[in-house]
């Protein structure tokens, strides 16, 4: 049986409040839980908390200074000095939850330059290459190589015809004349440019050239290190100590098997006394340790680097278009500098307008870049006009006169007008669809790739990816898995 | 732990982490425009701190700085010039007495800005206060 007190809140229902209230209170009897809601929801709203009458007029209520409470509260952990930066650069290298991909075979000094190796994926050794990429900042932080287990390298046709450039200089060293061979790499957004540049750069490496590489020319003009002019030089040349002596590491992490087997035999002249008989490796420990002499070893080194018998050296450079406008520093005139008046730019540049050979023969290869590529009207130019006579040689465009054109660079550049094949650009276009088909293979020996490589799947995402685009081949196969 | 040593420009110290640039155009008559100029003529990159200076480039803007108008000389100049218009009885030299807008703005509203600025003891932003 249900408690009386239900049966009677059942009764009072339909009674009005207020009559009810006063009968309760006229009966003295104590008041009881009603089963009706309207009491409460007639009842004049609760006042807010903190709300107060409306504003008067022209009083100024609306208050968006921050309140001295809210500032006080702010007590997170700020990230230590460096800490951010450290980690938008890091380099990973490694997935330990990808798969090995057991077929994966590892590039060799004898392998590197085969033409066996079109459209297969390599590994990269670890201990003769991707620590020396490493040091001389060869990969790049929004490059995937932080998906796979260990870095592997797909041998494209460009890689392959990069390959029979070395071949070729390699070939040339019996002759009296060694070959200097200049490249610019050119094509697409994400086509693989800085990644062909690195598996340059591990060619070399591999086949125990001198690899200097200038990581990102961007660094080197936009005025964020130190610069001093050159004395006696004419027109005013400036050297970067800080970025030069940074480079010596570099070049010494990178090629530090040669520097320590090799002794000086040449007399540098510097203002820091090295003991006869030293190693190259000590020369180069001079600039690391003194950056205001860093640029005297530099030059004493690159003098070593052109005795005879020495090895051949591959000179790379990625973001090209940088290097060919003015810099972000300025004259003592207040006037801008430009970037081929910055040493060691000058120093590249002169080896990739082909003014110096490299004696002992080597590849000068520069990458351009489109998704950080200030306009540089002239080299775009000169590329283009590269392009088209490789591609129809009868329609070969003209300079557009109302253009400012940077004498300098087209000066630097004038060969790509030219037949002479010593300066070319390497476009990097697209996949096939048989390299495409042999990287998604290794997605999906990886893990990586949920989908069976067959025919149709590699047709479909080959055209999603722009005709083959290898870069957003990744994306759509392996970054947006849904 | 970054140790903070003071380095003195031109008599005032500066802390190390300070951008040069920054301490530059903290004294009254540098702005943006000769601040750079300063930089370029030392060969001064533009985001060079004032710890990574060397002694002598330091030695050489004091001296630069010493050599310029500014701080007090440029103050008593800007002052100067405002006394000789009151003192020629100008109008623009009454204006100034009486913070005023002195190049014909309206004055029925909003000349704060005057009020604040257009005096005879004209002060301004700098190392030094008058």
């Amino acid at each position: 049986m249900p408690p009386s007190t239900c049966l009677r809140s059942f009764s009072r229902l339909s009674i009005d409040v207020t009559a009810q209230t006063s009968i309760a209170q006229r009966l003295g009897r104590p008041q009881v839980a009603l089963f009706t809601t309207s009491a409460t929801r007639h009842a004049t709203a609760p006042k807010r908390k903190g709300m107060t009458a409306a504003p008067k007029k022209g009083v100024k209520s609306l208050n968006t200074k921050k309140s001295r409470k809210a500032a006080a509260m702010d007590t997170g952990k700020r990230p230590a000095q460096g800490e951010r930066k450290a980690l938008r650069k890091r380099i990973v290298l490694s997935n330990n939850n990808a798969l090995e991909v057991s077929s994966l075979k590892n590039l060799s000094k004898d392998n590197v330059l085969s033409e066996q190796n079109e459209g297969k994926v390599m590994g990269l050794p670890e201990e003769e290459v991707v620590d020396a990429l490493r040091a001389v900042d060869a990969f790049k932080a929004t490059q995937g190589w932080g998906l796979f287990r260990r870095p592997a390298v797909l041998m494209r046709k460009e890689a392959i015809q990069l390959a029979k450039l070395l071949r070729e200089v390699e070939g040339s060293r019996t002759g009296q004349q060694k070959k200097t061979i200049r490249r610019i790499l050119s094509g697409e957004r994400m086509s693989g440019k800085s990644t062909l540049l690195l598996q340059g750069l591990s060619m070399g490496f591999l086949r125990d050239w001198f690899v200097i590489s200038l990581p990102e020319a961007q660094d080197i003009v936009n005025a964020h290190t130190e610069y001093a002019p050159l004395p006696n030089s004419n027109p005013t040349q400036y050297t970067q100590d800080t970025y030069t002596a940074n480079l010596l590491q570099q070049i010494q992490k990178a090629n530090s098997r040669f520097l320590e087997s090799t002794k000086l035999s040449t007399k540098p002249m510097l203002d820091i006394p090295l003991k006869p008989n030293a190693t190259l490796k000590e020369l180069v420990a001079v600039g690391t340790a003194n950056p205001e002499a860093s640029w005297p070893v530099f030059v004493a080194l690159w003098n070593e680097l052109s005795q005879p018998g020495r090895p051949s050296i591959m000179l790379a450079i990625d973001g090209l278009s940088h290097a060919m406008r003015n810099s972000e520093y300025l004259s003592a005139e207040v006037k801008p500098i430009h970037a081929h008046d910055l040493t060691l730019i000058r120093h590249f540049v002169d080896h990739l307008s082909g003014q110096k050979k490299l004696p002992n023969g080597g590849i000068v290869l520069a990458a351009t870049s489109k998704s950080n590529s200030p306009t540089s009207a002239a080299l775009d130019f000169c590329v283009e006009v590269a392009e088209a006579r490789q591609n129809a040689p009868d329609n070969i465009p003209q300079w557009n006169p109302y253009k400012n054109v940077d004498a300098r660079v087209m000066e630097t550049l004038k060969d790509l007008n030219t037949d002479s094949t010593d300066l070319d650009v390497i476009r990097v276009g697209g996949l096939t669809k048989n390299e495409a088909r042999a990287i998604m293979e290794y997605y999906a020996e990886s893990g990586l790739l949920r989908h069976t490589v067959n025919e149709g799947f590699v047709s479909e995402k080959w055209s999603l990816a722009g005709m083959g685009n290898i870069g957003e081949l990744e994306r759509t196969s392996v970054r947006l898995r849904i | 732990m970054v140790c903070l040593l003071p380095v003195f420009l031109n008599g005032f110290n500066f802390q190390e982490t300070v951008l040069v640039k920054r301490s530059l155009e903290s004294f009254f008559g540098i702005g943006p425009k000769v601040s750079q100029g300063l930089l370029a003529k030392f060969h001064i990159h533009p985001w060079a701190k004032i710890g990574s200076l060397k002694n002598a480039t330091v030695m050489d803007l004091t001296a630069e700085l010493s050599n310029m108008k500014i701080e007090n000389d440029l103050r008593r100049e800007v002052q100067d010039n405002i006394r000789r218009l009151k003192d020629m009885g100008t109008y623009r030299g009454r204006r100034h007495a009486m913070g005023l807008p002195v190049r014909g703005q309206r004055t029925r509203t909003q000349i704060t800005t005057a009020r604040r600025l257009n005096k005879i003891e004209r002060g301004g932003q700098g190392r030094v206060q008058l």
